[in-house]
């Protein structure tokens, strides 16, 4: 038996914990714990609730925009605000914005590195210019012993890509993958202020006020990124997972290939087509949403239910928070956030939520299933499993989709501006009391807000998080959090060398940082690696 | 390959002029320096070794960072610096991570800059953010003690930020808030600190920090809160293109009323009175658009009071500072001036009426009644 940690697990946001417990090459147990809290629950309390979008979206600073759009319809709702017609396009091409570049930032700055053996760019002697300048400047920095941030790594195994032109053609759309992340940055920009952590959205709408000449800008640099999206992201994605990575998505690295792994998934409606015909449409109702939300349990594809907001709770038992005596789990709209960092038993910040009293998987896979994206259903019929894989192919495949969907939305706004000018607002009084929540489906799953107002002051103001579902630690019953059961079973034949737990992690895109040691349980010594 | 995809990776000496050239602009240098500058990139004097931390982050200021395209962050990474450690960016994990902060510690001891994103939780001994197993504080501690120069990306970084509303006791590297908290006196001695704060921090203020220190070896000229002067001697509110509408008391009261936009934002809370950066001028993500100019109110996030101090963030102020004269409430002294209002008279012109003196410049308008909300 041996027991690794791993403490920072790198290129994901925030501080996370990874423990795994391994027997003959295989991880037979694991823990995912938070590492960091800054209270944000505890402060938005007794303020003012326009306060809170924000905040929110300086929750995180790589999908902002979604915390954003879903504290902003938190407040909508309670405040009885309708959108403007404006107001909603202009938030629903914010987070489709983002979404596309979150997702191919993701593939190749933050996983891609786990499968590619970078160095192979050295021995690239093909005629592309643009490549050979990149195998130059890599190799001037290889001979200078300096190639942070590429190295130090993992060693290398059979997933490794080492092909040198595949390797070179895949760092050459890295760098490009920065560039057009910032370029997307720029694009935003127009409709919301600043990027990261946009300005305009807020309760009722989204105060900006683009011209005509602004939007064409806006469509021009969207057709780039979608351009991107289309013939580069996409492409790779789908020639790495059907290549070299095939067998790990037919054996459902990451997911299925753990028996035991819940395959219950879950996600929520997004991108609202028209205002709500009625309040139980108006930020959850899902029947005239782009996407569409549902719950899946125990991967019974074919029988995807609704999503009961009320069936969602949050525990608390092996969290660093304290429960009234007797309380095992609450609703979030009933939500406690009372910390105890010294609690015995406990070893994470994040809470354990819990639909129906079961642990679910959210993210893009979940989006996948729910809405059977056609290209999704193809590769499980092929034979490939839910897991690792099919998360990095339902990314690319829904960035290509919102991204062709915004180009409609950009040019409804164009219609809209060229009649006046453009207002996203219904400015609302803040009422007395009320209750309200807002969700939406961000980059990396289900996420919720639900905020209580008392004598015009937030009384109450809970998130649960795409990440606090994924990471979750166990539960009352120590039913183990999706991360963990995804963590079991998967081979880890050298101990000094844990590269598939970062895979499979990062499948998530985690946003929480986290670490790796390893420790010998017997002398509890923790060994030092020299890395090559 | 289409042609687009090329990556640009190798700067041309035009490209390092041009970002030389943007930097001695953006520090107040003289363009005398270009040249210099320009050298001192493309030679990347030792490319000095960069250690990013996050404590108490939301990554913002990392991907901020990211959003440069003059010059493109890669550029910056494969060129100008040597980045050793950074959670969101680097490829090693756990040990191998942790393992490459140490050994640029003690390889370049004394030489490395430490650029520093998130707060730092004091409260139960650093126990709300630990990392590879020890508290953030510590680590802040260990790697600052043989740092070259310390940058403060972000609020948070810089006075705490938002977490400093929080229940975890989260400080900036020096300031908690508008005081200095002393923790890390002795491993700062003298060496040189910049504060770079906004909420997130912005990519051209780092980005010209970073090539004045690789030029000179020095950081630029600071204010009393250590925020360079040539990025942070401005006043929002003197330089806003909003500010004619603020004189003749035109102001948005209704984000819904299309025939109130482009006006002033100040009953929607704007801070920009007490807001000193260079956004007005600057703006972000390559001179797009700010807060302002998308018709939100300025938070002041460059500031130490920045949020506590400053919340509810879309509710009107009832004072107002005034250089020289400090804090004035705006209807207390509206209502002693005969016959005009707060909402028909300037700042200035309230300031000198304080003074006693005479200001007749500033057109008198009729005021706006407005309701305040809720």
């Amino acid at each position: 038996m041996t027991r690794i940690v791993i403490d920072p697990l790198t290129r994901i946001e925030g501080h996370l914990k990874i423990e795994v417990e391994v027997e003959n090459g295989k991880v037979v147990d694991a823990w995912s714990a938070g590492m960091m809290a800054r209270g944000w629950e505890v402060l938005l309390k007794d303020r003012d609730p326009r306060d809170a979008p924000y905040l929110s979206s300086r929750v995180c600073g790589v999908c902002e925009g979604v915390h954003t759009v879903a504290s902003a319809q938190a407040l909508d709702h309670a405040f009885g605000a309708e959108i403007p017609e404006a107001g909603r396009i202009m938030r629903n091409l914010f987070c489709s914005g983002l979404y596309m570049h979150d997702h191919f930032i993701h593939f190749y700055v933050l996983s891609a590195l786990d499968y590619l053996d970078i160095m192979a760019v050295a021995s690239y002697n093909g005629s592309d210019p643009g490549l050979r300048a990149l195998r130059d400047k890599i190799a001037a920095l290889a001979k200078n012993k300096d190639t942070s941030p590429f190295t130090p790594r993992y060693k290398l195994d059979e997933f490794c890509v080492t092909d040198p032109e595949t390797v070179t053609t895949l760092v050459s759309h890295y760098v490009k993958a920065v560039e057009m992340k910032a370029k997307s940055s720029k694009m935003l920009n127009i409709i919301c202020g600043i990027q990261p952590n946009p300005a305009t959205i807020m309760a009722g709408g989204c105060t900006a006020t683009p011209s005509v000449e602004e939007l064409r800008e806006f469509r021009t640099l969207w057709e780039e990124q979608l351009d991107f999206v289309e013939n580069v992201y996409l492409k790779d994605v789908i020639a790495v997972g059907t290549g070299p990575l095939l067998p790990l998505a037919l054996n459902g690295f990451g997911g299925d290939m753990n028996p035991d792994y819940h395959g219950n998934y879950m996600c929520y409606p997004m991108f609202p087509q028209d205002n709500p015909a009625s309040e139980a449409d108006y930020s959850f109702g899902g029947s005239n949403h782009l996407v569409k939300g549902g719950v899946i349990f125990n991967t019974q594809l074919n029988a995807t239910g609704a999503v009961d907001y009320g069936k969602i709770t949050e525990s608390v038992t092996t969290s660093w928070y304290d429960y009234p005596a007797g309380v095992d789990n609450l609703h979030p709209s009933e939500g406690l956030t009372k910390f105890n960092p010294n609690k015995p038993g406990a070893y994470s910040f994040i809470k354990a939520p819990r639909y129906d009293g079961q642990p679910m998987e959210v993210g893009p896979l979940a989006r996948g299933l729910v809405n059977q994206f056609p290209e999704l259903m193809d590769l499980i019929n092929a034979g490939a499993k839910p897991g690792a894989i099919a998360r990095h192919f339902c990314r690319a495949i829904e960035s290509r989709d919102v991204g062709r969907a915004g180009l409609a939305w950009i040019d409804r706004l164009i219609e809209l501006a060229s009649k006046g000018p453009i207002v996203g607002m219904n400015d609302k009084k803040v009422p007395r009391s009320a209750r309200g929540m807002g969700v939406w489906d961000a980059p990396r799953g289900a996420l919720g807000h639900w905020i209580e107002i008392e004598d015009h002051r937030i009384k109450n103001y809970q998130l649960v998080v795409p990440s606090t579902w994924n990471a979750s630690p166990r539960d009352e019953k120590s039913v183990r959090g999706t991360y963990e059961q995804a963590l079991i079973g998967t081979p880890v034949p050298d101990v000094d060398n844990p590269i598939n737990l970062v895979r499979i992690i990062r499948s998530f895109d985690p946003c929480l940082a986290c670490a790796i040691h390893l420790i010998d349980p017997e002398t509890n010594d923790i060994k030092v690696y020299k890395v090559a | 390959m289409r042609d687009f995809l090329f990556p640009t990776i190798e700067l041309t000496r035009r490209d390092f002029l041009k970002v030389a050239g943007g930097a001695a602009a953006l520090l107040g240098l003289s363009q005398a320096l270009t040249p210099q500058m320009a050298k001192a990139l493309e030679e990347s004097i030792g490319k000095p070794a960069v250690i990013w931390l996050e404590g108490q982050d939301c990554t913002g200021c990392s991907e901020s960072f990211v959003n440069s395209l003059e010059p493109v962050t890669t550029s910056i990474l494969l060129n100008s610096i040597s980045l050793r450690y950074h959670e969101t960016l680097m490829a090693a994990s756990g040990y191998h991570a942790e393992g490459a902060r140490q050994e640029t510690i003690k390889q370049e001891k004394g030489k490395y800059i430490l650029v520093i994103e998130g707060s730092i939780p004091l409260a139960e001994d650093g126990k709300y953010c630990v990392i590879a197993g020890a508290p953030f504080k510590e680590i802040v501690r260990e790697t600052a003690a043989d740092a070259a120069a310390i940058i403060c990306v972000g609020s948070c970084a810089t006075y705490g930020g938002i977490p400093r509303s929080g229940p975890t006791d989260a400080v900036g590297y020096l300031f908690r808030g508008t005081q200095k908290h002393h923790e890390y006196d002795d491993v700062t001695g003298n060496k040189p600190v910049v504060n770079l704060p906004t909420c997130p921090v912005h990519p051209e203020r780092l980005v010209a920090t970073i090539v004045h220190y690789l030029t000179f070896g020095t950081i630029p000229p600071l204010d009393h809160f250590l925020r360079p002067k040539a990025f942070y001697g401005f006043n929002q509110h003197d330089n806003c293109e909003r500010r004619g509408q603020f004189e003749a008391g035109r102001f948005v009261t209704d984000w819904g009323d299309p025939s109130q936009q482009g006006y002033c934002l100040y009953m929607k809370g704007c801070r920009g009175p007490v807001a000193n950066q260079d956004c007005w001028k600057r703006r972000w993500n390559q001179r797009t658009n700010y807060c302002i100019k998308a018709n939100t109110p300025c938070v002041a996030c460059s500031e130490p009071e920045f949020f506590e101090w400053f919340s509810p963030v879309y509710e009107r102020q009832y004072d107002i500072s005034v250089p020289g004269i400090g804090r004035v409430d705006i209807d207390k002294v509206a209502a002693s001036v005969a016959g005009a209002t707060a909402a028909g008279i300037g700042v200035h012109m309230l300031a000198s009426h304080i003074k006693g003196k005479r200001d007749d410049s500033s057109a008198d308008t009729e005021p706006k009644t407005e309701a305040k909300e809720s």
